[in-house]
């Protein structure tokens, strides 16, 4: 059906209804009034919102950023409770590695560069302990003698020299392939930090070394602080660069779309605003800005920018219809319409995203809140601020939205909309096979264990971990602290064994113990052969006095890893490499299976568990917070429709967006990680937006027509080009994403698109389509008088 | 030719500091050299939450004609009971050690290369153990406090090299040192950041029969790690008429 028609048919249906218009509009004009006190106070309105803002950028300057996730974790999590136990007696220090790598590590210059490195972070007291070839021990007998020396006491500079060096680490268990690789291409140096000092700081200490020491080997690094750091730097900076970019292409897609000034900026400042609000409200109510923290400003351009857009759409096609009436009735005509659907559409995204607040993730919830009050304050805007401008600055042309209505758009979904009522089946056939084809890759989705994907492969980060898990056993670690007596020989011996065992995993690289160090001082005290050579001794007592030999010989801290102050309790390490949560899981399961009988009290803890058990809380976090938003969102619908069925209608596109969004993530590779699956919050959002609009606007259409699918077809081309503007604007400005140096952030937009796509088509032609084969009740129930009602506002 | 001579008085009032530092610390030295002995002292190591470890050693040193010879023996607690240790300090080349330990009956020489590490878990270093070489050290004096009633000098020793700062665990220390006794009472030791790392008090000092000054206690107090070590001398006996057989690896394991 064209255009002309379609107005003729109006112009028609509106002479015939013209004298129960007339009466019915004293009603109307009630209706009205209280769109003109936003008229009629206009300057309150903009000058209160001015306050507001003003109000939230004040506490933005003191936004603290922690992008240290398990410091949000809840203090019951257990993987936090075991590692406090084992901080209690072992510390709580954090991990780095620096790997240098050259064809011989060995060469002097290499170990001259180590040495200086090594050495200088000895005399930083940001460090606490630094284990390099030059601070590792070689224990060893020599001539009857226990001799205990750092692996390389001086630098070979002959090559005989290098090579007996070569020989004599190979032999030592304490440095080959913990300090040096096997192939001596990679050195590694360890710092263990007490977390005391700023991580930026830190991270420019550990350059500034480097740094002073320069050299022709590659310096690669890894561990927490360098994680967040990056993460905080280069993530931001490359979404503070990119983001602008985005919006601005977002504005102009908008002035395309209503070729109207005020039209692409309206809404645009509103997004601005609420985004500045929902930052201010992080610090002013006492939280620290977390990494999940980037998701809220794409959260609220997504959300933010509809209710704006509805307005604008809804502004033009009245002003299109009606180019005689002047802007303040128009705007007073807009508000009466849109008011309803608006709330009701930002109660339930509300709804919908308040189900975060149920996460197991503190700063999911956080996040909950500010958005959700963040939606709400853009709805108002939206309802206020928006109207009060527009009657400002006066109207625009008829002729603008008129080539805008002959567009693209319009055509598209003229073609959508015909095609979701003439044949409904198919395409609902067409949206299960979708379904079923895309959310299958649920299945196959990937859970990521840690953090670590968020830096691209190619980063020094996530080299130096391929080389700690291809060349030194492994990048990641579970502490097992026993509690008793640590010199008792049968808890040694039991340690020993679990090491043997544990060795045989293919994902662990290497244990270390206390029973690995009795066992080499034995080593350095027997002849090979002679009992007691490379075994725990049979009492106590012999351990304590080779504790107190080490003591002598060397520097007992090299056992406080190993062996707390109180001798009460000993230390396990675990080093190992795992690609995906399963594989953690899977260890942690071998380590369970292995010590159930263990007689002694033990906790099982470590770096990773924490990682682990983050990105459980991502995942079942998210669960809980679906859960939540789907029947929030169902309970809702059925509440403003008064209808189940609404309510079950209008959670299938939530259903359809977030399993294939899912789906989609597991058939491309995508990892499930703590910002990926908080995607699924935007995709309800949205989700429930478009589709009350959509019925919202059916049911408008169907007050005056008894023909579903002229009604649902108006309906479509109606309120669609709202919607489709809206996710076209966002999903265009979010393509910027794409010129990302990270992939994760390339990742994070093509999921984002993907979502909103979905929620587009299923807003505009699932929907439909369902209606079109259901006609639903709740979407015809309207008595007549309120049938009139509506065309005042009908066009 | 104003600020030549200038130069030259702050360059002699420096040396002439130094001068006076390095012959103070060297006085403090003197005051305190007993020279053979024999003790029994009590050591207790304190973790930052307060838990103790104690050690109860016995300790006889004579001086002979190579080197200074030491016998260090556990009395307690029993799982170490019996271990002892014998030292050679010769003057000229690197220390002989020998350890005893009797779970194993067996003796084992050994060789320590870490003077800067801690002394048997504790928060002395071996270092702080045995008499420092002066020549290893620039002095300063950098002023004059009160501690306790006692008006004493502030003496600086700054490591000479990177190497002796590493090798004997600090980069400087600050002694205070008695005006009147030449007694030091306190030492504080910065770490190779420069950062206050350890203090030492050393207090009860007793006169022997030689004219000399023993301290029968010393704390150290890591201010870092807030642990906590002391060193508390049960008896004291100055001289040794212990045979020179007593200190040979053989006889180690005899009593």
């Amino acid at each position: 059906m064209s255009n002309a028609v379609i107005v003729r048919s109006s112009q028609s249906e509106r002479r015939g209804n013209l004298l129960i218009i007339h009466h019915s509009l004293k009603r109307l004009m009630k209706k009205i009034k209280t769109s003109l006190f936003i008229i009629r106070h206009r300057w309150w309105v903009l000058l209160l919102t001015g306050i507001i803002l003003l109000a939230a950028i004040i506490p933005l300057t003191n936004t603290k950023i922690n992008s240290n996730l398990e410091s949000y974790m809840p203090d019951t999590m257990l993987s936090k409770i075991n590692n406090k136990k084992i901080g209690e007696f072992f510390g709580n220090d954090e991990t780095m590695l620096l790997v240098l790598e050259n064809e011989d590590v060995l060469q002097p210059a290499t170990l001259k560069r180590i040495q200086n490195i090594s050495e200088s972070f000895m005399m930083n007291d940001a460090f606490e302990q630094v284990l390099s070839l030059f601070q590792t021990k070689n224990i060893q007998s020599d001539d009857g003698m226990m001799v205990v020396t750092p692996v390389v006491e001086n630098i070979p500079e002959q090559p005989a020299e290098r090579e007996a060096l070569r020989e004599s680490i190979r032999k030592n268990d304490l440095a080959y392939g913990l300090v040096v690789s096997e192939d001596f291409r990679y050195a590694m140096i360890m710092l263990t930090t007490d977390q005391q000092m700023p991580d930026v700081e830190l991270m420019e200490q550990i350059h500034q070394i480097i740094g002073k020491y320069p050299g022709n080997e590659k310096v690669y690094m890894t561990g927490q602080p360098y994680l967040r750091t990056e993460a905080n730097d280069k993530i931001a900076l490359d979404l503070m660069v990119l983001l602008p970019i985005g919006l601005c292409v977002m504005l102009i897609f908008l002035w395309i779309s209503f070729r109207e000034f005020k039209a692409m900026i309206l809404p645009f400042s509103v997004v601005v605003f609420s985004i500045i609000l929902a930052m201010g409200l992080i610090p002013a109510l006492g939280w620290e800005l977390s990494l999940i923290g980037v998701l809220i400003p794409i959260m609220m351009i997504a959300i933010a920018n509809n209710y704006g857009v509805y307005f604008v759409a809804r502004y033009q096609e009245i002003n299109y219809y009606h180019p005689g009436r002047n802007i303040a009735k128009i705007v007073q005509e807009v508000i009466a319409y849109l008011k309803k659907p608006m709330i009701l559409c930002g109660l339930t995204t509300i709804a919908g995203v308040l189900g975060l607040v149920v996460h197991l993730l503190i700063p999911a919830r956080q996040m909950g809140v500010v958005t959700s009050i963040a939606i709400a304050f853009a709805l108002l805007l939206s309802l206020t601020y928006i109207p009060a401008l527009f009657s400002i600055i006066g109207k625009s042309t008829k002729k603008q939205y008129k080539q805008v209505n002959e567009g693209f758009f319009h055509h598209l979904l003229s073609h959508v909309g015909k095609l979701a009522t003439n044949s409904p089946k198919r395409m609902s056939i067409f949206f299960i096979v979708s379904f079923l084809l895309l959310s299958g890759g649920v299945f196959k989705i990937h859970v990521a264990p840690d953090s670590n994907k968020i830096l691209p492969e190619d980063h020094g980060f996530n080299r130096a971990i391929r080389i700690a898990d291809e060349h030194f056993g492994g990048s990641k670690t579970i502490d097992i602290m026993f509690e008793g007596d640590a010199t008792d020989p049968a808890l040694l011996k039991r340690i020993d064994e679990y090491s043997h065992r544990l060795e045989q995993n293919p994902l662990v690289g290497r244990t270390a113990s206390l029973s690995m160090m009795i066992k080499k001082i034995s080593m350095a005290l027997h002849e090979p052969g002679e009992p007691g050579y490379n075994e725990i001794p049979e009492d106590n007592f012999a351990v304590s006095q080779y504790l107190e030999l080490y003591g002598m010989s060397a520097d007992i801290a090299d056992f406080e890893r190993f062996i707390s102050f109180d001798y009460m309790h000993t230390l396990m390490t675990v080093q190992y490499q795992a690609a995906s949560l399963p594989d953690v899981e899977g260890l942690l399961q071998d380590i369970s299976e292995m010590l159930k009988d263990e007689p002694q009290p033990y906790v099982v803890g470590g770096a990773s568990l924490i990682d682990k058990e983050i990105s459980q809380s991502v995942e079942i976090g998210q669960y809980y917070s679906l859960l939540f938003a789907f029947l929030a969102i169902l309970i809702l619908l059925s509440i403003i429709f008064k209808s189940v069925t609404a309510g079950v209608m209008g959670s299938l596109p939530l259903v359809f967006a977030v399993f294939c969004t899912f789906g989609l993530m597991g058939w491309v590779g995508i990892e499930l990680n703590i910002v990926t699956a908080l995607l699924s919050s935007i995709s309800i959002g949205l989700g429930v937006d478009f589709t009350i609009q959509v019925f919202w606007r059916i049911k408008t259409e169907l007050m005056y027509t008894d023909n579903w699918q002229k009604a649902i077809d108006k309906a479509v081309r109606g309120i669609g080009r709202g919607i489709t503007i809206n996710a076209f604007s966002v999903m265009i400005g979010f393509s910027v994403l794409f010129l990302s140096a990270f992939p994760f952030i390339q990742s994070f937009a093509f999921l984002i698109i993907i979502s909103l796509f979905l929620c587009l088509i299923s807003a505009l032609a699932l929907i439909p389509a369902l209606c079109m084969i259901l006609k639903p009740k709740f979407l015809n129930d309207q008595r007549p008088t309120s049938k009139v009602k509506c065309l005042t506002s009908k066009v | 030719m104003k600020t030549t001579i200038i130069s030259i008085l702050i360059f002699c009032a420096f040396a002439l500091t130094a001068q006076n530092a390095r012959e103070i610390s060297h006085k403090y030295m003197n005051a305190t050299e007993v020279g053979d002995m024999e003790m029994i002292s009590t050591i207790n190591i304190y973790d930052a939450k307060g838990n103790v470890r104690t050690r109860q050693i016995s300790t006889a040193s004579r001086k002979f004609s190579e080197s200074t010879k030491m016998l260090i023996r556990f009395l307690a607690p029993a799982d170490v009971k019996g271990t002892a240790l014998l030292v050679y300090d010769y003057e000229d080349q690197d220390d002989s050690q020998w350890i005893y330990m009797p779970a194993l009956r067996k003796v084992r020489r050994i060789v320590s290369t870490e003077k800067g590490k801690n002394f048997m878990g504790s928060e002395f270093t071996n270092a702080d153990m045995s008499r420092p070489n002066q020549q290893d050290f620039d002095y300063q004096l950098i002023g004059e406090t009160t501690l306790e009633g006692r008006k004493c000098w502030k003496i600086k020793a700054t490591g000479k090299t990177d190497a002796l700062k590493l090798q004997n665990g600090f980069s400087s220390n600050i002694s205070y040192i008695d005006q009147q006794t030449f007694l030091c009472y306190k030492i504080e030791y910065f770490d190779m950041s420069d950062k206050l790392h350890r203090i030492q008090y050393i207090t009860d000092y007793k006169k022997q029969t030689n004219g000399k000054y023993f301290a029968y206690r010393m704390t150290m107090q890591n201010v870092q790690n807030n642990r906590k070590s002391e060193m508390i001398v049960d008896k004291f006996q100055s001289g040794s008429k212990l045979p020179e057989n007593t200190f040979s690896p053989a006889m180690i394991d005899k009593f």
